[in-house]
């Protein structure tokens, strides 16, 4: 199970001195962190679908910091990456921000405001990692229903009430209510409203 | 030589004319005048000739017979020939001779009228009834010409002592002669004679700049040596305070035994073609450093980022450090660890500073013993400095144990780094990961040793390859177009050559060589 996984911080920068400051600071707060000389040794290394954010040099030779996030954002990783960036950086800074970073920071820098930046990815890691989670789960239980449950709920999603639906469906009224509720016990719904907030929320993900 | 001639006495005086004479004196006194080397000729007291000897006819190229009976003026040009008629009409009249007498220079005129200088004695022949004059006539054209050749000679040397501006000396150091100093020598060093008591070496040394003064001395020690010559440019300060530089060339003569006899020297004043040639270098010298400083402004921003990365490191350590300390299970281990390298990257930001004030420095070119390998791996930080500013990957591919050059280390830094900014410059636009700029040196089979780098640009336009090398040709906004240039002649400078070709595959290699010094430093292991 991926909650079983502690959450890590990644370090990608290619100066040895400066990777390994991080890795140190990282340590003193008692942070896992495992950190990288280069892109492609990130890449190589298979951990965008860990726990954990990335904290990302803006500046490297060969494969830039954009250029790792361009191929992140193709691997479908939800990593929430930090660029480091140095002076007059901006306008890749910006740039990084468009393509979905989660902040940037200018070295040098104080500990806290890292720290702060990193405890807010992982947050945020550990929050879309949490709504994934129950994407998965909805679509799961969305599995379990039969042909016949899956029209009932999308009728009732709809809004329509049990004689409605039975005349649609050409059912028994009885038999509607029997199957609206397999329905909410297969989805493990509390009520109407949470039936409808969790197969809308999966909907939307899937537009 | 003298052409057979009938015998003397056929040639006689007409006997009209002749005085009455025994036969033997007269034989005896035409011989003496047959033997003389000066010309002989007797007059008598209206001037007309009545003898005239071998050498007279040598001399005049008339024949005896010719000239027999004539006025003797006829050997005369003018104006000596009417001073000549004025003289003789006085002695007529008051019968005092004037022209008598030793050494006087007159010119005579020879039968084919070109005139000669002489020198003139006439004596009068005492005893005899009209007076009569015997004159020696000493050619003396040899002599002058000798003496013309030898005044014209000198003022030959002495105009072109003044045009080359250069004097010469001889002293005797035996003291048997005074010493000689060519007026030119003496204008040069500004003053109105050399004081003949003070050898010239001696006042001269008093003068001598003191920056050059180790250099004259140890090249008049080799003065002291048979055989060797000093010769040496040095700098000398006047009474008045002006400075020259003076090409001093001198040499000791010796006799058979060794013993010192002459010092005989030369001293060309080169003030102004030194002055020249060091206007010219400060102006190549500023040029330089000017580009240095341009380049150095157009990598401030990655310089700036390259001080940043070791204060980032040293800050975060520091941060690491207190955080260790203030936990209760610390870990001295990690605080140790944090502090090595917060001096280690103290030192490492301080290092880009010095090798930046390094290049910057204004200051005198020296040429020294260069390891091309590592002067690459000196340049390293500054040019990676650039290269990462700009994602680009910065290789070296050195080969081992290379002769050293003998080259300005700074300058040959500025060339290594211009092109390697110009080969940043060239891949703005190429792929990032593509980016690559390799410095490679190998000596070539001449012993030469060759430096190139080489990037993945788009290469060069041909007409930009035409410009290239031009003064303020740049293809770039923000670029002085000096570098090149500049690159250029500093390579010629040092006696190599800087040219281009196209990489393999992609973009440019420009290429320069130079001369490996005859010492070679034994490669080092780093």
């Amino acid at each position: 199970m991926i909650k079983e996984i502690k959450p890590t911080v990644f370090v990608v920068d290619d100066d040895t001195a400066v990777r390994d400051s991080l890795r140190m600071l990282l340590k003193s707060v008692g942070l896992p962190v495992e950190v990288f000389e280069s892109g492609q040794e990130f890449l190589d290394a298979d951990r965008d679908d860990r726990p954990g954010c990335l904290v990302l040099d803006i500046r490297m030779p060969g494969m830039s910091g954009l250029e790792l996030q361009v191929k992140l954002n193709e691997r479908h990783s939800i990593l929430p990456i930090i660029f480091i960036t140095g002076h007059g950086d901006v306008p890749m800074a910006v740039e990084a921000m468009q393509a979905g970073a989660v902040d940037f920071i200018q070295k040098p820098f104080r500990d806290q405001d890292l720290l702060d930046r990193i405890n807010q990815a992982l947050e945020k890691d550990a929050g879309s990692r949490r709504m994934l989670a129950e994407r998965n789960m909805i679509r799961k239980r969305l599995e379990s229903l039969t042909p016949r449950e899956k029209e009932v709920l999308d009728l009732v999603v709809a809004g329509k009430a049990n004689k409605v639906i039975a005349g649609d469906l050409n059912l028994s009224q009885r038999t509607v209510e029997i199957h609206r509720a397999r329905v909410m016990e297969k989805m493990e719904a509390h009520s109407l409203a949470h039936l409808v907030r969790m197969v809308l929320e999966v909907e939307r993900t899937e537009e | 030589m003298h052409e057979e001639r009938p015998p003397t006495a056929a040639r006689h005086a007409s006997p009209g004319t002749a005085p009455r004479r025994s036969n033997q004196s007269e034989l005896e006194f035409r011989a003496l005048l047959d033997a003389a080397v000066d010309a002989i000729i007797v007059i008598d007291h209206k001037g007309r000739i009545e003898q005239f000897s071998l050498s007279a006819e040598r001399i005049f190229g008339y024949t005896t017979a010719e000239v027999i009976g004539q006025n003797v003026d006829v050997l005369m040009p003018e104006p000596y020939r009417a001073e000549h008629d004025a003289y003789m009409q006085r002695y007529q009249h008051t019968g005092e001779a004037r022209i008598i007498g030793v050494g006087r220079e007159v010119q005579a005129r020879r039968k084919d009228g070109s005139v000669f200088p002489c020198e003139l004695a006439v004596g009068k022949v005492q005893g005899v009834e009209p007076p009569r004059f015997i004159g020696f006539i000493h050619d003396i054209t040899p002599r002058k010409l000798a003496d013309e050749r030898l005044r014209r000679s000198e003022s030959e040397l002495r105009l072109a002592q003044e045009l080359a501006n250069l004097g010469n000396y001889v002293v005797h150091l035996d003291q048997s002669e005074p010493a000689y100093y060519s007026p030119q020598l003496c204008r040069i060093l500004g003053i109105e004679a050399v004081a003949e008591a003070l050898p010239l070496t001696t006042q001269l040394e008093r003068w001598v700049h003191p920056g050059d003064r180790e250099k004259v001395d140890e090249a008049l020690s080799e003065l002291d040596s048979p055989g060797n010559a000093f010769d040496c440019e040095y700098r000398i300060v006047l009474e008045d305070g002006t400075t020259r530089y003076l090409h001093h060339i001198a040499q000791v003569t010796r006799d058979a035994q060794g013993n010192r006899l002459k010092h005989i020297g030369t001293i060309h004043d080169v003030s102004d073609r030194r002055a020249t040639e060091d206007e010219a270098r400060q102006l190549q010298e500023r040029l330089t450093h000017f580009s240095r400083l341009s380049t150095m402004g157009e990598m401030a921003a990655g310089l700036a980022h390259e001080i940043n990365q070791p204060l980032t490191a040293i800050a975060t350590y520091a941060q690491a450090c207190q955080r260790f300390m203030r936990s209760p299970d610390r870990d001295d281990a990690d605080v140790l660890e944090a502090l090595v390298q917060i001096n280690a990257q103290a030192l490492r930001a301080g290092e880009v500073i010095r090798r930046l004030r390094n290049f910057v420095k204004n200051r005198e070119v020296k040429r020294e013993p260069v390891d091309c390998n590592r002067l690459l791996d000196d340049l390293r930080t500054l040019a990676e400095t650039d290269a990462r500013l700009h994602n680009v990957r910065l290789r070296i591919d050195a080969e081992p144990s290379l002769p050293t050059v003998y080259a300005d280390p700074i300058q040959l830094q500025q060339v290594v780094l211009n092109l390697v900014r110009n080969a940043i410059d060239a891949m703005a636009d190429a792929p990032e990961t593509g980016r690559e700029v390799l410095l490679s040196t190998r000596q070539l089979p001449e012993g030469e040793i060759e430096i190139i780098v080489a990037d993945h640009g788009s290469g060069l336009a041909p007409e930009a390859a035409e410009h290239l090398f031009n003064p303020f040709f740049t293809t770039k906004s923000a670029g002085t177009g000096l570098g090149l240039a500049i690159s250029r002649s500093i390579v010629r400078a040092h006696g190599g050559r800087l040219w281009h070709t196209p990489n393999e595959g992609t973009g440019a290699r420009f290429h320069f060589t130079l001369p490996a010094s005859p010492v070679t430093l034994a490669s080092k292991g780093e």
